[in-house]
């Protein structure tokens, strides 16, 4: 079942690359919450139920509901559903992914070891690799958003890839960063106006 | 030779299914399921009319991409029966054969000198261009998966090489043969056959300038390769030690479900914007890696 997710996961991957509106962008991060939660409900085994009532919590409610939600609050305000049109084209966005696909797995196969599950470690570097792709082709703050989003999601994919165990203490961390980054970052998406560098109103 | 025959016979029927399913779907009756033979007919009994700019390319165009179509349906094997022409590397060959084919007909639309036959040629290049790494990766990652480079064999042992994840193989096998057979014969949502205006046909503006007979022989090439693209799908869905007689009505009916769902999707989706489709075809050779590294990780080839 865990190679499904993990393909699932990866294709919505690519969905990102490749989708233009926002909403779309918004239910493909609810969808990676609720895969996170499968992958990591079929895959921890020695973990106690506090824990995994954390894990569950912070997969299910935040990722794939609250998250998704205030993502969406925030588009409706700020009026904007798609990216920018000057963002880079989502044709070469396309080939910086399938070069970064290749480049997490010449990674992921150069760090194999005992300790390293390898198709986590190369889906977890491929999210890395299209978030920061998001972030540096997309100009508008609620991409930038979503970018961050997905490398949260891939430093969760990360601690999978290294064992079985999560410490409950990394786990409050990467939720407070996730809370706090939605919020700081929808406070800016909020307030800036996507189109500052578009004359709206020319007079001779 | 069992394969070939199906594939002739279901290419005769095929177009009369889209258009069948096209008509019941906006309301109407429609035609019978021949008319497209029909049609055909009168334009094979048709003599060709040749413009004063033409070379001797353009005259040989259709025959030659009509033959290297079906060259192409001979590589094609059926349930556990060979190809008529089988041998290691022949889905290479295919891929070749056809772009052989498409080759002369783009050098044809040149040769007639008209910028819009120019325009469609360069946009048809292109899209074969980039959905050329979708079809060979798929097949990279079915040789990978098999051990084996010939359709007949990869076909033959797809299912029963006891490998767990077939299943993900063989829905992303279907989608991207699907998508692929749906771009390379000049369907929705990439191209539109029944478009009016040149500035935005791909396939149809290449082959304005030709008539009678030979756009006769450009039209058979067409439902042939429909076939040979259903065929791709049925053996990578059906296991190929099933009973033939069983597999001869899968066969019919994977094609039929194939015309089908062709003439759903022209009925009931939009046709993409032409600047959107370089990065949709990409997505296919995206989605084809991705089952390509999924499988180099699972068979330990890259550890």
């Amino acid at each position: 079942m865990i190679p499904y997710l993990i393909v699932l996961f990866a294709i919505t991957l690519v969905y990102f690359a490749s989708a233009e509106r926002l909403i779309i962008y918004i239910r493909l991060i609810g969808l990676q919450g609720l895969l996170l939660c499968g992958i990591a409900l079929f895959e921890l085994r020695e973990i106690n139920t506090a824990n995994l009532i954390f894990i569950v919590a912070e997969t299910l409610l935040f990722k794939t509901i609250l998250i998704p939600y205030l993502l969406k609050w925030i588009v409706s305000r700020s009026g904007v559903t798609k990216v920018h049109r000057q963002a880079m084209p989502g044709f070469y966005l396309l080939i910086f992914s399938i070069a970064s696909l290749l480049v997490s797995v010449i990674l992921s196969n150069s760090l194999v070891n005992q300790f390293v599950n390898t198709i986590y470690m190369t889906i977890a570097l491929f999210t890395l690799f299209t978030g920061l792709l998001l972030i540096v082709t997309h100009r508008l703050i609620i991409s930038h958003l979503i970018g961050f989003l997905i490398i949260e999601n891939a430093v969760f994919l990360f601690s999978l890839a290294i064992g079985n165990r999560m410490p409950m203490m990394i786990n409050i961390g990467i939720l407070l960063d996730i809370f706090v980054g939605v919020l700081v970052l929808g406070f800016f998406g909020l307030r800036l106006r996507p189109h500052t560098n578009e004359l709206t109103r020319l007079k001779d | 030779m069992t394969g070939i025959i199906l594939i002739m016979l279901v290419s005769f029927l095929f177009p009369g299914v889209i258009l069948r399913t096209k008509s019941i779907a906006s309301g109407r009756k429609g035609p019978g399921l021949l008319q497209p033979v029909y049609d055909i007919g009168v334009l094979l009994r048709k003599g060709s009319v040749f413009s004063n700019t033409t070379g001797l390319i353009f005259q040989i165009a259709p025959a030659v991409a009509l033959a290297s179509i079906f060259c192409s349906a001979l590589l094609i094997p059926f349930a556990d029966q060979n190809s008529v022409i089988s041998f290691d590397g022949d889905f290479v060959f295919f891929a070749y054969l056809l772009a052989l084919g498409r080759f002369f007909m783009i050098i044809g639309a040149l040769d007639t000198g008209s910028s819009f036959e120019g325009m469609g040629a360069n946009r048809e290049a292109l899209f074969s261009m980039l959905l050329e790494p979708a079809f060979f990766i798929l097949m990279g990652t079915f040789a990978m998966l098999t051990g084996y480079t010939s359709f007949a064999e990869i076909f033959r042992h797809f299912y029963i090489s006891g490998n767990q994840y077939m299943l993900i193989y063989g829905i992303l096998g279907f989608y991207l043969l699907l998508q692929i057979a749906l771009i390379e014969n000049s369907r929705l949502p990439v191209d539109d056959p029944k478009t009016h205006l040149e500035l935005t046909m791909i396939h149809e503006v290449m082959i304005l300038d030709h008539s009678g007979f030979d756009k006769a022989l450009i039209h058979i090439g067409t439902y042939i390769k429909f076939a040979i693209y259903g065929s791709l799908i049925f053996n990578g869905i059906v296991p190929a030690k099933w009973n033939i007689f069983l597999q001869i009505g899968l066969f019919l009916s994977i094609q039929a479900m194939f015309a089908i769902i062709i003439g759903l999707t022209e009925s009931f989706r939009a046709r993409n914007k032409m600047n959107k489709n370089p990065k949709f075809i990409l997505t296919l050779s995206f989605i084809a890696l991705l089952a390509f590294v999924v499988v180099l990780i699972l068979t330990d080839k890259l550890i």
